[in-house]
């Protein structure tokens, strides 16, 4: 760091409190936005950063006039918070930040416009941004890591301040998605129920007058927790919402999306093209895909082995193991379309030997049993129709589309 | 001067004031007898050094004035009572906190009735003496309160004495010197607090009486010397007075306290106050403070000395409790060897006094114990500094009131009838209403209280005391107020007094709730009963500088607020003042406590000890919410709290209590945070050498005699693995084997071994509650490192996961915290291919795992795996054919038998009458497996 000579500092500080100020009373919220952006890792906070570490007295020049010491709530540890900050002691920088956000939300609450949302957005970003990071420290010195859940209880705060009749309540969404953010990354997705509740159903809000980008990430998140819950259509409205409304340039947002609603199509019997999984690179279904085409058992158990940390953390496993009665419907198929081949007049009779034979080359080794018993799920299951001959260990499929088609919808039904 | 004519006059109108001195100090006794058996002897001991102080503040009452006397007496006998109370109390805490508690909550409330009472009768009082002094008295009333609260803390008592300002303040230095005394000896305790407090309901209205009383005799020296020397010359002539008292204690409690009667009572009283002269040594003490004080003290110390002595003993727990010098009160007032030295002291805390002009507070410590009381004067400065201080000046500068001092034994007197239960109290409020009602005569009053005192040493000689039902005891018929006066001999003064009183009390019962000066004047009482002798000299000078008075007592009564004024003004006296405002602080939350129910009570103490800690910088917050009592005096009560645990008087019990005040005190909003909690301090140590012991939920905290060791828990684990028993006596020896290892916060190896081996059986019977809360704790425990049967226990997580939670969540973030390692564990394998059949509706496999089960997953597989096979039981393993049909026929199945003679199964006309039954085992609170019959049949193998 250069040399930063006092007055310098000085100076820097001042002008960022005639800053402050004066965006607090034009009311210019990208103005102020950007004096709270930390992450954005502007200059001009940098440098304010350093001065503020040279003249280490910057509360006695908040308190000087009127004019800075009215808003000396909200700047005193913001100051702090910067120093911190720029020291990379990000647990106090937090904890200051937070002490900051809360004084600002109180003057928040008295703007009777929304003019400074953006601003306050801001403050919603960094908070959980530099609770993310302060947890990380907490956690590679060996504490428990608390500050993200604080910052989650903190923005429930904003939550309710948005949550009115005003004109801020348009804020409201994007709130709830920085909580989303939060939720998911402790772990504790139930609490986001409170939240969508309150979204759905309170009548001062209205989904479509909330800004585009926060109803993408809303429906993205809300998508992703129907994954959770296997309500594969809602999940594949809300994920299908999210990816036709969101921004066409940015791949990793589409990734994102892509990867919990290719699941979900695949649940409901729609496959992906292969050039949408090498565009997005999502390669990781490309042999789930394959095996649902072809039958391939083997191949479907050997993708999700291979996979199955991603799977597992991304949520998606259990619904991608799922699609294997799929895969034991297009085996029946398969044989079923040979026989037919060969002689088409007793085609509809498959005899359970020939599956565990066919099972056997896929080297899946079942019994009479237990094909029988995966038969009988699919027949109960309504991808297979037909009926048991036991005696004879036959399976006898309708004459009439024996292997109805998902169309959609799901499994169970 | 004044006060020796005025006790020279009061000679006669001692009677009466002895007569309601033993009012009180019988219904004190009472109460003393319900905290003796809490407490141990200890307490007894503090009695008497209570008592001594009753007697000695009565006498100095009488002397005061002969008009006012019957007021004063009443004062007196309350302060007596009051300071009997606080004294018990204190010791009860010593040595029992639960039990101090317990009585507590009860004696409160009555206190806070008298107390509201008392008021009335002082204001009336007051205004024989002075209009402005019945103003102030309700203020001081006030004040008092706080001081109670602060004798809870021993900050507060110098708290509220200060506050009480005017004569009260003094008063209630005193009085929380007193207290002090008491609250240290009761440990400190909080339950001290408790006592404080309602020693201070009954001091206050015994510190309006005093206080008119005390003003008169004392303006005339205190108002020109009250700044500094009349400050001495109070506490100088408290001390004196307590020694007295302290004899007149000794002998009432001889007498049996409360069933003495007047006669008996007033009598040793009377004779107390002669012998001891202390009456005089008060009146010298004003006028030459320390000279008289150390004789008048030396006599009484010796004829307390016994209860001292026990005292003393209580105190050195207490001591530990009240680590700022609290301790050190106690101690003096505890051991009557102490006193004697403290005749010595006694110089000492006269210059104490003089320098602090609340000293009057100190000397009434000293007074209880001359040492102690020059440190707990220090103490108390130190802790409520501040706040006490203020209200303390302007007690000092009421000083002058060597009545204050007998207001303050007054105060333990009626401390002590604290002791008794509430519904007595209330019964006794009630005649005495009545005789309000019907004759607002004087004498008939007096009678009613004579009758009264009879009733109620009769109910405490037939100990029925605490069992008859007050509420519902018919009141006696109105005696004749002649044969009362007869009766109570001596007493025409003060019946008058009496009378006063009464309809006092009826007043207040009435606005009991309305006005919290007047329940925090109630809890004050108990502080203040000490705090009222000062404050009555206090009063005076509050005259001046009552509007101060007032409000550091209104203050006091707010709580915080209080507390904050008493720190300014503090801030402005010295030091010393900040002792005041602790002790007053103190007595604010036994006030508090007092006021609030029984419990709240308790908790309130318990609270307010911690509160004591936290003191300073909630102050201010309590100042905001000024009407939050109860907060208040739970950190107070809470500091005090801690302080017992400091001092680790060893009592396991005060710990225990401690802690659960703690917890108590967080429902309240306690400040204190739960990591300041020293959780180490608090853990039980289990001595019982049984190897069996049956489980019983813990209602309250854990005693050390019946919770079993490491090394016993260790044997009687093995003793139940080797059990032939069945597994409901396994599993209640289990239980108790993890409850003694949590209350003694055991977390090893052993613990998992208990929790496992607990699962495992609980797993065998299909327990699968019991299963789930060792396995929750499993988890917990293997997350902290302790090593066990890690593997096994995952395989069953999951297993229950599958099969049991159907939670795909769950299952996902079990599955995805399986090492590498994990997975290549037999027992896991198993359970994740028992996941992988049940995802793809594999039966087959299912049951063929089923039959390869490793440990016990057969028998998770089996709890849950049954009821998963409904819908395919056409192609369940005819292992069992027989079972299998009749399982089938159970659930409405169709079977027929077709040519070959080979059993059918008709699908699809089963399809339709398909059901499943209602279990025969079904109990009323649905798990099968909490019935006892069936557990029975299904665990006695």
């Amino acid at each position: 760091m250069a040399y930063l000579s006092m007055g310098e500092a000085h100076r820097r500080i001042t002008d960022y409190l005639n800053r402050f100020s004066d965006a607090v009373f034009s009311q210019d919220g990208p103005s102020l936005k950007q004096l709270l952006s930390f992450s954005s890792n502007s200059p001009s906070l940098l440098a304010l950063a350093d001065a503020l570490n040279v003249f280490q007295d910057a509360n006695r020049l908040i308190k000087q006039s009127e004019k800075y010491s009215q808003y000396g709530e909200i700047t005193a540890p913001l100051f702090r918070s910067l120093q911190s900050y720029r020291l990379g002691n990000l647990v106090d920088t937090y904890s200051a930040f937070e002490k900051a956000a809360n004084a600002f939300i109180q003057e928040f609450r008295n703007w009777e416009s929304a003019w400074a949302l953006e601003a306050l957005f801001v403050v919603a970003y960094e908070i959980r941004v530099l609770a993310e990071r302060a947890d990380k420290d907490l956690a590679s010195n060996g504490k428990s890591p608390e500050k993200l859940k604080a910052a989650g209880s903190f923005l429930m705060k904003v939550f309710g301040v948005l949550a009115g009749k005003g004109p801020k309540r348009v804020g409201a969404l994007y709130v709830t998605c920085q909580l989303f953010k939060i939720y998911f990354k402790l772990g504790t997705v139930h609490l986001c129920r409170s939240v969508i509740r309150s979204i759905e159903t309170a009548r001062i809000f209205d989904f479509e007058e909330f800004p585009k980008r926060d109803k993408v990430t809303y429906m993205y998140y809300t998508g992703r927790l129907e994954v959770f819950n296997e309500n594969f259509p809602a999940a594949d409205h809300k994920l299908s919402y999210a990816l036709m409304h969101c921004n066409p340039h940015n791949e990793a947002n589409i990734r994102m999306i892509l990867k919990y609603l290719i699941p979900v199509k695949l649940s409901i019997g729609i496959l992906p093209k292969d050039w949408l999984l090498e565009k997005y690179n999502l390669v990781e279904y490309r042999n789930v895909v394959q095996a649902l085409k072809r039958g391939d058992l083997r191949l479907l158990r050997h993708a999700l082995q291979e996979h199955e940390d991603r799977f597992l953390r991304s949520g998606v496993f259990l619904v991608l193991e799922k699609l294997e009665l799929q895969v034991y419907q297009r085996l029946l198929k398969k044989i079923y379309i040979i026989q037919k081949q060969k002689d088409p007049s007793k085609a509809h009779q498959m005899k359970l030997e020939i599956i565990i034979k066919a099972l056997k080359w896929l080297e899946m080794d079942m019994d009479l049993d237990e094909v029988e018993c995966i038969v009988a799920i699919l027949i109960n299951k309504n991808l297979v129709k037909g009926y048991f001959a036991h005696k004879s260990k036959v399976a006898v499929l309708s004459k009439q589309d024996p292997f109805p088609k998902l169309n959609g919808k799901p499994v169970n039904s | 001067m004044m006060n020796h004519g005025a006790n020279s006059q009061t000679i006669s109108p001692v009677d009466p004031n002895s007569l309601e001195g033993r009012y009180v100090v019988d219904t004190s006794q009472p109460q003393s007898s319900s905290y003796l058996p809490s407490t141990t002897g200890s307490e007894a001991l503090s009695w008497t050094m209570h008592r001594v102080d009753i007697q000695s503040t009565e006498s100095t009452y009488h002397h005061d004035h002969l008009k006012e006397p019957t007021p004063r007496n009443v004062q007196n006998g309350l302060n007596a009572t009051s300071l009997a109370s606080s004294s018990t109390l204190g010791t009860t805490s010593a040595s029992q906190d639960y039990s101090s508690y317990a009585s507590y909550s009860n004696p409160t409330d009555p206190y806070g009735y008298a107390s509201t009472g008392y008021p009335g009768y002082y204001n009336g009082y007051q205004q024989q003496p002075n209009h402005s002094y019945s103003q102030q008295q309700p203020n001081h009333a006030y004040s008092q309160p706080l001081g109670a609260y602060q004798n809870t803390g021993a900050p507060y008592q110098p708290l509220s004495s200060f506050q009480n300002t005017g004569s009260y303040a003094g008063t209630p230095s005193y009085p929380a010197t007193y207290y002090n005394p008491g609250d240290y000896q009761t440990a400190g305790a909080y339950p001290s607090s408790g006592y404080s407090n309602q020693t201070t309901m009954w001091s206050d209205g015994n510190y309006a009486n005093y206080t008119t009383h005390q003003y008169s005799n004392y303006t005339a020296d205190t108002t020109s010397a009250y700044t500094s020397g009349t400050a001495v010359a109070n506490s100088v002539n408290y001390q004196q007075q307590y020694k007295q008292w302290a004899d007149y204690y000794n002998q009432t409690e001889v007498t049996c306290a409360p069933g003495t009667e007047h006669l008996s009572v007033a009598s040793t009283s009377n004779q107390v106050n002669s012998v001891p002269g202390v009456t005089t040594g008060y009146p010298n003490s004003s006028s030459q403070p320390p000279s008289s004080f150390t004789p008048s003290w030396r006599p009484e110390s010796t004829s307390s000395e016994l209860s001292l002595q026990g005292a003393a003993a209580v105190s050195g727990a207490h001591d530990g409790y009240w680590k700022q010098g609290t301790s050190s009160f106690f101690q003096n007032h505890h051991v009557p060897q102490n006193y004697q030295p403290p005749a010595q002291t006694v110089p000492s805390l006269d210059t104490r006094r003089i320098s602090k002009l609340q000293i009057p507070t100190n000397p009434r410590i000293a007074s209880n114990l001359a040492l102690g009381l020059s440190k707990t004067d220090k103490d108390s400065s130190a802790t409520g500094a501040a706040a006490a201080a203020k209200p303390a000046y302007i007690a000092v500068s009421m000083p002058k009131q060597s009545d204050k001092v007998l207001s303050t034994d007054a105060a333990d007197s009626i401390l002590k009838p604290g002791m008794f239960p509430n519904s007595l109290r209330f019964y006794v409020e009630r005649a005495l209403k009545r005789c309000q009602d019907h004759c607002k005569n004087d004498p008939q009053m007096a009678s009613c209280q004579a009758v009264m005192k009879e009733i109620i040493t009769k109910a405490t000689a037939d100990g029925t005391l605490h069992t008859r039902d007050w509420d519902t005891e018919p009141l006696f018929p109105l005696p004749n107020p002649d044969c009362a006066n007869k009766e109570s001999s001596q007493s025409s003064t003060p019946v008058a007094s009496l009378p006063k009183y009464r309809r006092s009390p009826s007043k207040r019962s009435k606005s009991r709730w309305e006005p919290l000066p007047e329940e925090k004047l109630v809890e004050k009482p108990a502080s203040v009963s000490n705090d009222n002798v000062k404050f009555g000299g206090w009063e005076r000078k509050p005259l001046i500088g009552n509007s101060e008075s007032k409000v550091d007592a209104f203050s006091d009564l707010k709580y915080s607020l209080s507390e904050q004024k008493t720190v300014s003004k503090s801030a402005q006296r010295p030091l010393k003042k900040q002792r005041m405002a602790d002790a007053f602080n103190s007595a604010e939350n036994g006030d508090a406590s007092s006021d609030s129910d029984k419990e709240q009570s308790l908790t309130t103490y318990y609270s307010g000890a911690i509160a004591l800690a936290n003191s300073p910088e909630e102050k201010k917050k309590r100042e905001n919410r000024s009407k939050r009592f109860e907060k208040a005096q739970g950190h107070r009560s809470e500091s005090n709290y801690f302080k017992p645990k400091n001092a680790g008087a060893g009592n396991l019990y005060s710990k225990r209590a401690s802690a659960l005040m703690i917890s108590k005190n967080f429902d309240d909003g306690g400040s204190r945070a739960v990591e300041d909690i020293d959780w180490d301090a608090l853990t039980v140590k289990g001595t019982c050498q049984e190897i069996e012991k049956r489980y019983l939920r813990l209602t309250s905290a854990p005693d050390p005699s019946t919770v079993r060791p490491e090394e016993v828990l260790e044997k009687a684990l093995l003793m139940i693995q080797n059990s032939q028993k069945n597994y409901l006596y396994k599993c209640d020896q289990l239980k108790s084997i993890r409850q003694d290892l949590t209350v003694q916060r055991i977390q090893n190896q052993l613990t998992v071994k208990v929790y496992e081996t607990h699962a495992r059986l609980a797993m065998e019977v299909g327990d699968l509650p019991e299963y789930n809360q060792c396995q929750s704790q499993l988890k917990t425990l293997y997350a902290e490192g302790i090593e066990g049967c890690h593997m096994e226990f995952a395989a069953y997580n999951l297993l229950c996961v599958i099969l049991h939670s159907n939670n795909n969540r769950d299952l996902v973030s079990s599955m995805s915290r399986l090492t590498e390692e994990a997975k290549k564990n037999k027992a896991v394998k198993h359970a994740l291919a028992v996941r992988a059949a049940v995802t793809s509706g594999n039966y087959v496999m299912f049951f063929r795992l089923y039959k390869t089960a490793p440990n016990l997953n057969s028998c998770l597989m089996e709890v849950l795996g049954f009821s998963s096979t409904g819908e395919g039981n056409d192609q369940k393993d005819s292992d069992g054919l027989e079972e299998c049909v009749e399982w089938l026929k159970a659930h409405g199945a169709c079977l027929t038998v077709d040519s070959i003679g080979e059993m059918q199964l008709d699908t699809k006309a089963s399809s339709s009458s398909l059901y499943i039954p209602e279990p025969e085992d079904a109990v009323s609170h649905g798990d099968a497996s909490l019935a006892v019959n069936d557990f029975l049949t299904r665990t006695s193998l």
